[in-house]
């Protein structure tokens, strides 16, 4: 931001519009290739007493794949088959025969996520740019302090904290948008989350809401960019679950910037 | 100085907007670069290496004197593409003379991360940390309610100003950069890891904020260091919530489910050590442990052992438990908890935080809630301190088992 400071403001608008295109080409490039693209995902499974994965009927299907049987034992996920043991271990992909298995979720409740290859890929779709709708908003604490678990936008369970709430000042609005503080993908990462509702869930985007998350903008204040607002991975693939909206974060005007859903172009699990 | 970056980083900014200029020959790459990640709180400034021997490129990511190797170098149209193979991680820039502009891209679990980078020709500017602020600072970084501590050590050395970021747990790495008057910018980026810490002088406070990934940052406040402990030693790091009855669950030797929530740990004291029959301190552990199970189960003391092995097999470690049970007589149940890395324990233990030693004890009162946690054990080697922590055990569990 300061390095920024001493170029022409022009510049930088269109820095920022050529930003979020590039952002959009990644991630359309990432959804149809990804090894852990919610496009290649077979199936997610709770472990449960202990779950069937392999050729039919299995209650994970792998084609090809020897069956075997997946238990928690201690702390961990293992796989068993004639050809030997597997450990899942939590979080790390694990690649069996040309699957991919991921475990995760807290023990007791774990589940099994089955990857593939990409069978079907439906480019995302987006409204057009609106730069009216990336506004800097200031996070107002939460007087909430334990941790707890929602579903995040992979459909799998992840523990946070309340950060607290934005109010984005829009044109008829008032509501506060709780925000959520996440774990990251890497050790000392978390992400401001938002998952909000609008005017055009079910008309236009995703009916259960989207997610959305705040990039620092110093000095404690936020933007919060609406074009960057993405579907769950529900809205992908059938196969994942969806998290319930949050309470409260619905919003009284249509927010037509970010990514779209078609209904029309459902999405079956394979 | 610092306007000329600015501006030479504002033309790089206009370079890279364009997309595509480019119908000139690929330029040299070989040399130092002087680099920085684009972040959203201001540039993480590292160095590029780029050697060649005999037509082979070779490239390092280095952060003051802490190098990471680059697995491969390639062309890619008119983009250079360095290969961090361990992290599913790569560099793609475009070199135009003195400088390369790009992107840092990781596969990523829940969609991509690509952060803009940036490049000039040349070794990074030495910077010389004046004495304002050189020096061990004690830091509490703050996340939502909570307040950790970390030590900061600003050092001049022979390649320029280093800092280092300590926690409980161990150190971040060595991070370089700019500290100029009363300011600091510096960074840690070794292919996966991104760490940028920025900070100002405030009178006799250091202010700033840690800066972890893309968009991820943490306000901290530093003052100098008294030589007061600010740190917790790892012996001491692992905490449990004690707030609520401390859960645990595992399958003892003959595959029975033993929980905390069954009728015989109800309204006892109990003792629950986590132990390997492959760690030698464990055994040391062990006779006291059951010496105390003698002394103290009459008056309603508990003990459970919970292996964590290396097989993580239970027809391979219940046996080898079965042994270890024999060797020291033990007359309390043990389980086996899986393999002996820390996320198993994590994943079985959710309760607790921060497990780095084996053996751990930790000792729950009456009402199940955690009451301490003894990481770690002196054993017979140590002498006095063997004793002394001997009679501290005997002492907490009386105590515990005094309260109702």
């Amino acid at each position: 931001m300061v390095l920024l400071a001493s170029c022409p403001l022009s510049l930088l608008t269109a820095q920022q519009g050529d930003d979020l295109l590039r952002e959009r080409r990644e991630y359309a490039h990432w959804l149809a290739t990804a090894p852990l693209s919610p496009y290649a995902l077979l199936r997610i499974q709770p472990v449960g007493p202990g779950i069937s994965l392999g050729a039919e009927p299995s209650d994970i299907p792998l084609p090809g794949i020897g069956r075997g049987m997946a238990r928690e034992e201690g702390a961990q996920v293992v796989l068993r088959r004639d050809s030997g043991r597997v450990a899942l271990p939590p979080g790390r992909p694990v690649p069996v025969g040309t699957f991919t298995l991921v475990a995760s979720g807290p023990p007791g409740r774990t589940v099994i996520a089955a990857f593939g290859p990409v069978r079907h890929f439906t480019p995302p779709l987006w409204y057009p740019p609106a730069p009216a709708l990336d506004v800097t908003v200031a996070l107002q604490p939460s007087g909430r302090r334990d941790a707890f678990r929602i579903l995040g936008p992979d459909g799998t369970d992840v523990e946070v904290h309340e950060a607290g709430f934005v109010q984005p000042a829009l044109p008829g609005s008032t509501v506060r948008l709780r925000v959520y503080r996440v774990p990251g993908e890497e050790a000392d990462e978390t992400e401001l989350l938002i998952y909000f509702r609008d005017g055009t869930s079910g008309t236009g985007s995703y009916p259960a809401g989207r997610f959305v998350t705040l990039i620092p903008a110093g000095g404690g204040q936020y933007r919060l960019d609406f074009n960057r607002a993405r579907n769950p991975f529900c809205a992908y693939s059938s196969a994942f679950p969806c998290p319930a909206p949050w309470p409260g974060n619905t919003l009284p005007l249509r927010i037509e910037a970010g990514e779209q859903y078609h209904a029309a172009d459902p999405h079956p699990a394979p | 100085m610092k306007s000329g970056l600015r501006a030479l980083l504002c033309l790089l900014v206009a370079a890279g907007a364009g997309d595509g200029l480019g119908a000139q020959a690929p330029a040299n790459p070989v040399g130092r670069w002087s680099a920085a990640l684009d972040l959203a709180g201001g540039p993480l400034p590292f160095q590029l290496l780029v050697d060649e021997h005999g037509g082979l490129r070779a490239g390092r990511l280095c952060s003051a004197t802490d190098c990471q190797a680059i697995s491969a170098i390639r062309q890619e149209g008119d983009s250079l593409v360095f290969e961090l193979a361990d992290y599913a991680a790569s560099i793609a820039v475009v070199v135009r003379g003195d400088s390369l502009v790009g992107r840092y891209h990781n596969v990523g679990r829940r969609g991509p991360r690509t952060i803009p980078l940036r490049a000039a020709r040349g070794a990074m500017p030495v910077s010389s940390a004046p004495a304002t602020l050189v020096g061990r600072w004690d830091a509490w970084f703050q996340s939502g309610f909570d307040a950790t501590p970390r030590v900061l050590l600003i050092e001049n050395t022979p390649g320029g100003a280093e800092g280092t970021i300590i926690s409980n747990s161990g150190d971040y790495g060595r991070f370089a950069g700019e500290m100029k008057g009363d300011t600091i910018r510096m960074g840690h980026f070794d292919g996966s890891f991104v760490y940028l810490l920025t900070a100002r002088l405030d009178g006799d406070t250091l202010r700033g904020i840690f800066h972890a990934g893309l968009r991820s940052q943490t306000p901290f406040v530093a003052v100098r260091s008294t030589g007061r402990r600010h740190l917790t030693p790892p012996t001491e790091v692992t905490r449990a919530d004690s707030t609520t009855p401390f859960a645990f669950a595992a399958p003892d030797l003959e595959g029975r489910t033993v929980s905390s929530t069954d009728a015989r740990f109800r309204g006892k004291v109990v003792l629950l050590d986590i132990f390997g029959t492959w760690c030698p301190t464990c055994h040391e552990a062990a006779p006291l442990l059951a010496e105390l199970y003698r002394d103290y189960h009459a008056r309603g003391l508990e003990v459970v052992g919970l292996a964590f092995e290396v097989a993580g097999d239970s027809t391979v470690d219940a046996p080898q438990v079965r042994r270890y049970r024999d060797k020291f007589g033990l007359p309390f149940p043990l389980l086996l908890g899986g393999t002996s890395d820390v996320e198993t324990v994590a994943g079985l233990l959710p309760g607790l935080d921060g497990f780095t030693a084996f053996p751990t004890t930790i000792f729950l009162g009456r009402d199940g809630r955690v009451r301490r946690i003894h990481a770690g054990f002196y054993g017979a080697a140590t002498g006095s301190a063997h004793e002394a922590l001997k009679a501290e055990f005997r002492r907490e569990v009386e105590r515990l088992l005094r309260k109702n």
